[in-house]
């Protein structure tokens, strides 16, 4: 390769480039959320941050106005949280599942609900989102976890992932275990799922991150702001913001954003490898 | 002995009871310090007694407070009292059985009311055609016309134009002094709906949609053509200039002193009178004396509160009391004064200049003023389905028409059809 | 499938039923719901319904606010596919020649991926915005009349920058995936035959991710035309002019907003024909890369 001295730092130089122009807007923002609202209306957005720091985070999470704002930012993010978990969770439980006796059992209607998993991926959520307002309404799921998590861990996307995985699983595992006189239960529990712990995690990482980023979803389901995730803490404020005359709170807009994006982040950031692990290996 | 323990009983039995209290929710579009002062008024009203609780939710802007009532009804999970605005109203009363009009729910739980207590500007728009109020008018407000004062000293001009014709000749002088003469915000409301009504003219078949479903609009006529070529004339002039469709950014033109007149609402005195920094009169809409001489009566925008059907009794007289306490001049005079819109009844109108507010706020009379101007023909308002999409498309085509891409009679036209078809779906809808 | 597999009649209905009752209950039974009601004009209460036929079928179709909503997502999902992927691919490119600092410019160059939709249009906004935006108040320095309030093409421009953003980052983190997958051996051999770096990556490296790039391809379509709804919602929300709505977010604006459910769920059975019609031809190209 042929690499003299320039064409290595023409690399560098766009590389860095690239990752100011991810890093800067963002940091941005954070940086501004510890400001005071008067500073951020005259003089924009700030670069370094500011003293209004533990004011700012200190009202948005932990303040509860009366009746106008009714819920607060650790309240939300308690939400998102727990949306975030149960759908993770459910995912890889419920997808594992069904790949398993996709792949290793065969009987009659194998094919056909292979079928109807799939048939998920042609369903996405806008499609079908005014009458499942209707459907949750009916079965009373407004406004509770279970209605915000439950729906919405059936799609394929997870299936595939597990069946992709086992049908790479050597046979000689399974011969192994039947002539140990392991019965489907036990193969799955004792030998398959511990085997399949790197996946498993790779994909609870990404799926957590699907979860807590769930927009459209928070908003058509839940009526009352106890159930509000951050995201919908976010778009409420930043409406105000923008809609009202008075002098506009970005401090805590961008406070909320700041909460918003930095669990995700540091998900991605820490769990760097077992993420790029549930995306790439998922989806080929 | 028994009998102290019977009696001990039965009065905690009584006090378990009287701390039973009805619970009503309001779901309401105020935001800000005005959702503040609806929770005051709420507090209020319960501290006043213990047989009810209101409980006021705010939903977010006007839209999306009608959309989760929308939500809600349909999960059987509708609020007691739900504020809808004024582009909302046909879609809620048009669907039969789906609100309890507050004139049949104040007759059943014996609040004394008369629809004549109100000013004649607020009376008609939730009213069916009979006169029979709905909805209860709650935060109105009506197009008013602020302007710059220093600026207007600074041009040499003493008064403030009553008509259009003398906003020309003023524009051309505050031009001079380098001001823009005008900006207005919500198009749709001040410069559309307003207008027509200012020069009494009709807006749309079937009375304005009261005497049922309209299917044909009537915004294109000479008048609305003959104001808006103006409109567009103006802005290459430089007397006018549009600022988008955001209604902060066309009043922080008027704030910002690069224009010198600004059409808002009657409610928006407050928020200049804390910032600005130049001083400022309010004054009536403008009209076109070829067309009208002196203008008409406007009409109030804003929203009312409506009574969702399906509730228990003992709700509905709670509901009924709470209305009725919004309405008594005490409340109104407090709602008008902390908030800026109008206070809806004459008897608060007269304790408030009774009070000596107008003398301290003169502002604040302006509205009232141009509410209680004689009623016409078609002052009365409108009632008119998928308004909320007509209003979108009313947008679209003004900006056309300041644009330059089209003239006034071809946009008002294209908003005319494409509206009527929105009527006509609308209508369907309903057989 | 496996050669070795269990016998059993009854086990695996459950292992495979509770996924099947959800698919179910929340999206069969709603998209059956959608395709009712796509076939009935309603009030937005729900207190009246009409049988109409084909009508909400035939007022979407010839609708010039559809069309207008159809070319954008068309013209919108192609330019943002276009743009995040060629970036997605060139950063990768560079990233993998490095050696010492891959891993760096990996994490500074995948973090995004993190980010909502949502939360990269509440912060763009700001950037944007005529009244405190810095980027705006740039492009108007720089000559044009950028203004995504009343200005159509401002608008779209800016929803393709913001989208293009965010998905930047996904891309990258495939196709340096895909890159990282090439075996030693091969880049080696091509060191010999190519003495031009830019011809070596165009004959060779780039067939090799030609899967990448086909699954990538499809993420970004599908991405463009539903995710997106995220940014749209929380930055131009269809205006100005209507001109800035996808096909998914005039559903969602109809349906929910205009209270329009028979003339939504038309769109939406539209649109399920439409991804259909993808997916198909995405499983063909599958099923032809088995050979591979």
């Amino acid at each position: 390769m042929k690499n003299t001295f320039s064409s290595k730092l023409f690399s560098h130089v766009i590389l860095i480039l690239a990752s100011l122009m991810f890093l800067l807007p963002v940091w941005v923002i954070v940086a501004s959320s510890t400001h005071l609202p008067e500073t951020i209306v005259n003089n924009g957005l700030q670069f370094f941050t500011g003293h209004n720091f533990i004011n700012t985070y200190k009202s948005i999470l932990f303040e509860h106005s009366g009746y106008t704002k009714n819920v607060t930012a650790f309240r939300m993010i308690l939400n998102s949280f727990i949306m975030a978990m149960g759908f993770a969770i459910g995912k890889v439980i419920i997808s594992s599942m069904a790949a398993y006796a996709i792949v290793y059992f065969r009987f009659k209607l194998a094919t056909f609900l292979f079928w109807v998993i799939f048939l998920t991926l042609l369903l996405p959520i806008q499609v079908r989102i005014v009458p499942s307002f209707e459907v949750l309404a009916d079965l009373n799921l407004l406004n509770s976890y279970t209605g915000l998590i439950v729906p919405l861990i059936a799609s394929a996307t997870g299936t595939f992932f597990f069946r992709q995985y086992f049908k790479s699983v050597p046979e000689e595992l399974l011969e192994a275990a039947k002539m140990d006189g392991a019965n489907s239960w036990n193969f799955f529990i004792d030998i398959l799922m511990p085997l399949s712990k790197t996946m498993s995690a790779a994909l609870f990482i990404v799926m957590f991150i699907v979860g807590w980023n769930q927009y459209l979803w928070p908003i058509m389901m839940t009526t009352d702001p106890q159930y509000s995730t951050i995201l919908l803490g976010i778009k409420e404020i930043y409406q105000s913001n923008f809609e009202g005359t008075y002098l506009p709170e970005f401090n805590r807009a961008f406070a909320m954003t700041t909460l918003a994006l930095i669990i995700p982040v540091l998900m991605v950031l820490f769990f760097q490898r077992l993420f790029v692990k549930g995306l790439v290996d998922g989806d080929k | 002995m028994k009998s102290k323990s019977l009696l001990f009983i039965a009065t905690c039995a009584m006090a378990l009871n009287l701390n039973a209290t009805t619970d009503i929710t309001w779901w309401h579009a105020m935001g800000g310090r005005l959702g503040e002062v609806v929770n005051e008024m709420a507090t209020k009203f319960n501290n006043s007694q213990n047989e009810y609780k209101v409980t006021p939710i705010y939903k977010g802007g006007y839209e999306d407070t009608m959309t989760a009532g929308i939500a809600a009804y349909r999960a059987h999970q509708a609020p007691d009292i739900i504020q809808i605005f004024d582009a909302g109203s046909a879609t809620i009363i048009g669907a039969k059985g789906v609100v309890y009009p507050v004139a049949d729910l104040f007759d059943k739980y014996g609040v004394k009311f008369n629809a004549q207590d109100y000013i004649s500007g607020v009376r008609n728009f939730y009213a069916n055609s009979k006169g029979r109020m709905i909805g209860s008018p709650f935060n109105s407000s009506t197009p008013v016309m602020y302007y710059n004062k220093d600026a207007f000293k600074k041009a040499g001009i003493k008064n403030p134009p009553a008509t259009w014709e003398e906003f020309e000749k003023d524009a051309v002088l505050l031009k001079k002094v380098g001001y823009i003469g005008l900006s207005q915000s919500l198009s749709p409301w001040t410069a559309g709906e307003n207008f027509m009504s200012r020069h009494n003219l009709q807006m749309a078949n079937k009375n304005n949609g009261f005497d049922g479903f309209a299917t044909k609009l009537y915004y294109e006529n000479p008048a609305m053509d003959y104001h808006w070529d103006k409109l567009r004339d103006w802005t290459t002039k430089g007397y006018f200039k549009y600022y988008g469709r955001g209604w902060a950014d066309n009043q922080q033109a008027f704030y910002d002193q690069k224009v010198a007149m600004w059409l808002g609402s009657s409610g928006s005195f407050g928020g200049l009178r804390k910032g600005a920094k130049f001083n400022f009169g309010t004054t009536y809409l403008p009209y076109w004396k070829k067309f009208i001489n002196p203008g008409a009566q406007t009409f109030i925008g804003g929203a009312a509160l409506f009574v969702f059907s399906g509730k228990s009794d003992k709700k509905y007289k709670g509901i009924a009391k709470f209305l009725q306490y919004l309405t008594t001049p005490k409340m109104q005079y407090f709602w008008h004064k902390s908030t800026g819109y109008v206070p809806i009844t004459k008897a608060a109108y007269a304790l408030a200049k009774k009070d000596g507010y107008y003398k301290t706020t003169p502002d604040a009379e302006i509205g009232i003023k141009q509410l209680s101007l004689p009623t016409q023909k078609w002052t009365k308002g409108y009632r008119l389905g998928n308004y909320v999409q007509i209003r979108e498309i009313m947008t679209i085509e003004f900006e056309n028409i300041l644009n330059g891409k089209k003239t006034a009679k071809q946009a008002l036209s294209d908003v005319d059809r494409k509206a009527d078809k929105l009527l006509a779906k609308f209508a369907r809808t309903y057989r | 499938m496996k050669k070795v597999q269990f016998n059993n009649k009854f086990i695996p209905y459950l292992f495979v039923s509770p996924q099947i009752i959800i698919i179910l209950v929340f999206f069969i039974w709603p998209s059956v719901m959608a395709i009712y009601y796509s076939f009935v004009m309603q009030d937005a209460f729900g207190v009246s319904t009409q049988f109409v036929w084909f009508q909400n079928y035939k007022d979407a179709l010839l609708n010039s606010d559809y069309y207008a909503s159809f070319g954008f997502t068309l013209i919108f999902s192609s330019l943002v596919t276009l743009f995040s992927l060629s970036m997605g691919l060139f950063l990768a490119h560079k990233t993998n020649n490095m050696i010492k600092s891959r891993g760096i410019y990996r994490t500074l160059l995948m973090w995004p991926y993190a980010l909502a939709p949502a939360v990269v249009g509440l912060m763009a906004s700001f950037f944007f915005n005529q009244s405190h935006g810095d980027i705006y108040r740039f492009l108007n320095q720089l000559g044009w009349k950028f203004d995504p309030t009343s200005d159509p093409f401002s608008a779209q421009a800016m929803l393709v920058f913001i989208a293009s953003w965010k998905q930047i980052s996904v891309n990258f983190i495939f196709f340096l995936s895909g890159l990282q997958g090439i075996p030693k051996s091969v880049l080696e051999a091509s060191l010999i035959d190519c003495k031009s770096n830019s011809k070596r990556f165009w004959t060779i490296i780039f067939p090799l991710l030609a899967p990448t790039t086909f699954f990538l391809f499809i993420t970004n379509i599908t991405y463009s035309f539903f995710d997106t709804f995220g940014i749209i919602d929380t930055t131009t929300r269809g205006t100005p002019m209507g001109q800035t709505k996808t096909l998914a977010y005039k559903i969602y604006q109809d349906g929910f907003l205009g209270a329009d459910i028979g003339g939504s769920s038309a769109q939406s059975v539209i649109l399920m024909l439409f991804v259909l019609v993808i997916t198909i031809f995405q499983f063909k190209y599958l099923e032809k890369k088995v050979h591979y």
